[in-house]
């Protein structure tokens, strides 16, 4: 796969089709969310606080 | 070359290796992986997952390195104080290290990294949080690729725990046979049913065993049509509400009691935390293993003298109080683990060399076993000179309780079967320790007919 350099992994050519299959759908739903953001963002809503890259390591 | 002696775990990754010189252990970072590294530190990466309890810390070294035609670097990672394995976790610890794993994955992404493995066996429990102790697991992000790790953190994580989730706490023991995690063809058939109707254990597990077998032997160059920042972000959040979702519980009179159903006298019981305290903190160990830790009431004992104490039991549920209870305390230095004493975790992987057996870990300077003796003497049948020698060749402090016939835990053990144990008496436990370890103790424990030693082996 020319698209992954230095690859020791085999990462199986299922678990990769079925990735992406996974992944452009719920890709659609993070890009849905973005989009929502920024109509509200529109109408003067406070955006969530996104998760901060420096908080703890917050184990539930 | 110098005596530099390469671990016999770390060949995988031609990213580099890690090694010991002198008893330091170092990482030596190869040329091929010389980019990756720059970025990881410039990107400001590695200092954000570090500040936030998520990868181990290290310095960069001036030792030679061991093998130096393909050297690039060579840092030297903080220590962890004892390696663990998932066979070896409660539940909870292995939830929380696959929520560690993906959280690092997300916040990789956000500075155009991402993990090219996600292998349970490089999380381990630093200051009592799951950590990821591979510094060379990250590779740079390119628009467009897939996730390479997915298979891997599907087979290492969410398998075993929607298995000990759906299933049985128990099967958390296939890891200890599949080295590379789960097979996903194993984990569907074992899954139940009703398993199909969550969207995440549909997709990331069933679903995704099928499509492993149906395109097993064809080679794939999806075009990254699709796949970009967005499209991965969802498969990771997806990843990480499938396993939040998960639980365990465990059922009944199992959970919670485990002090109520002993002998033990409450002046009995603080008498033995009160002995195991001052004996720590006069032997002042480095490292303690508790032999049948139960839920860590004597290991905290222990801890408390600022040993770093490993808390062994073979109860899934036992250990997965007190793991709860570490978290919930902020403890740094107590480590629940589950093992069986009667069989424990052997020597697994490529030529028996990649994880260690649980005696290839010690020895330790002091090992705690409390009302254990009985249960491997008179349960699994091992004579009193084996047990012996089995705890001689483990510590070099031991405190041990000796539970006579006359209590009433051994009269339980001892009811439905003939006692064919003329030796196991307070003598012929004398006899048989006193031969491996100096006695330096012996003190009654008060109100039972229990006897608490410190020994010391003999060298």
């Amino acid at each position: 796969m020319h698209f992954i350099p230095n690859l020791y992994l085999d990462p199986g050519s299922g678990s990769i089709l079925i990735q992406i299959a996974i992944a452009v759908l719920l890709g659609l739903g993070v890009a849905l969310r973005a989009s929502w953001g920024s109509i509200k963002k529109l109408f003067g809503v406070k955006p969530k606080q996104e998760e901060d890259d420096d908080s703890e390591n917050v184990q539930s | 070359m110098s005596k530099a002696e390469q671990l016999s775990a770390s060949f995988r990754d031609p990213s580099g290796f890690l090694f010991t010189d002198k008893g330091i252990l170092y990482r030596q970072i190869n040329r091929a992986y010389s980019n990756d590294y720059a970025r990881l530190i410039d990107s400001g990466l590695y200092g954000r997952l570090v500040k936030a309890n998520l990868l181990i810390p290290h310095v960069e070294s001036d030792q030679l390195p061991a093998k130096s035609e393909a050297a690039f670097k060579v840092i030297q990672p903080e220590r962890v104080p004892f390696i663990s394995y998932p066979y070896e976790w409660s539940f909870s610890q292995l939830k929380d290290a696959a929520l560690a794993t993906l959280s690092i994955q997300k916040r990789a992404l956000k500075l155009d990294m991402s993990l090219k493995d996600a292998s349970a066996y490089n999380i381990q429990f630093v200051r009592g949080k799951a950590t990821l102790i591979d510094t060379l697991s990250f590779e740079a992000y390119k628009e467009g690729q897939p996730w390479v790790a997915y298979k891997q953190f599907c087979q290492h994580f969410l398998a075993p725990l929607a298995l000990m989730s759906y299933r049985d706490v128990r099967l958390s023991q296939l890891m200890r046979v599949y080295i590379d995690g789960v097979p996903l063809d194993l984990a569907s058939e074992l899954l139940p049913a009703k398993t199909k109707f969550n969207f995440g254990l549909l997709t990331h597990i069933h679903i995704h065993a099928s499509a492993q077998k149906r395109y097993s032997d064809k080679a794939v160059a999806p075009r990254a049509m699709g796949m970009n920042k967005q499209a991965l972000t969802g498969l990771i959040e997806s990843l990480e509400n499938t396993i939040n979702k998960l639980t365990w519980k465990p059922a009944g009179t199992e959970w919670g009691d485990y002090y109520e159903n002993t002998n033990y006298t409450d002046s009995a019981f603080e008498h033995k935390k009160v002995l195991v305290r001052e004996w720590s903190v006069e032997k002042n160990p480095a490292l303690v293993w508790d032999l049948g830790g139960n839920t860590g009431v004597f290991s905290r004992e222990a801890a408390s003298s600022g040993a770093f104490t490993v808390s062994f039991d073979i109860d899934p549920a036992a250990v997965e109080q007190n793991y709860r209870t570490v978290r919930s305390n902020k403890e740094q230095n107590v480590l629940p683990l589950i093992l069986d004493l009667t069989n424990p975790s052997p020597s697994l992987g490529w030529d028996n060399r990649e994880r260690d057996s649980f005696g290839a870990r010690g020895p330790v300077d002091m090992a705690l076993a409390l009302a254990i003796i009985h249960h491997l003497a008179i349960s699994n049948n091992v004579p009193l000179p084996q047990l012996a020698d089995f705890f001689a060749a483990r510590c070099t402090w031991l405190v041990i309780e000796f539970v006579p016939k006359s209590d009433s835990q051994v009269k339980k053990l001892l009811a439905s079967r003939e006692d064919i144990f003329p030796n196991y008496t307070r003598e012929g436990f004398e006899a048989a320790f006193g031969s491996r370890f100096k006695i330096h103790k012996a003190e009654a424990v008060r109100d039972s007919e229990r006897t608490l030693y410190l020994m010391e082996v003999r060298s």
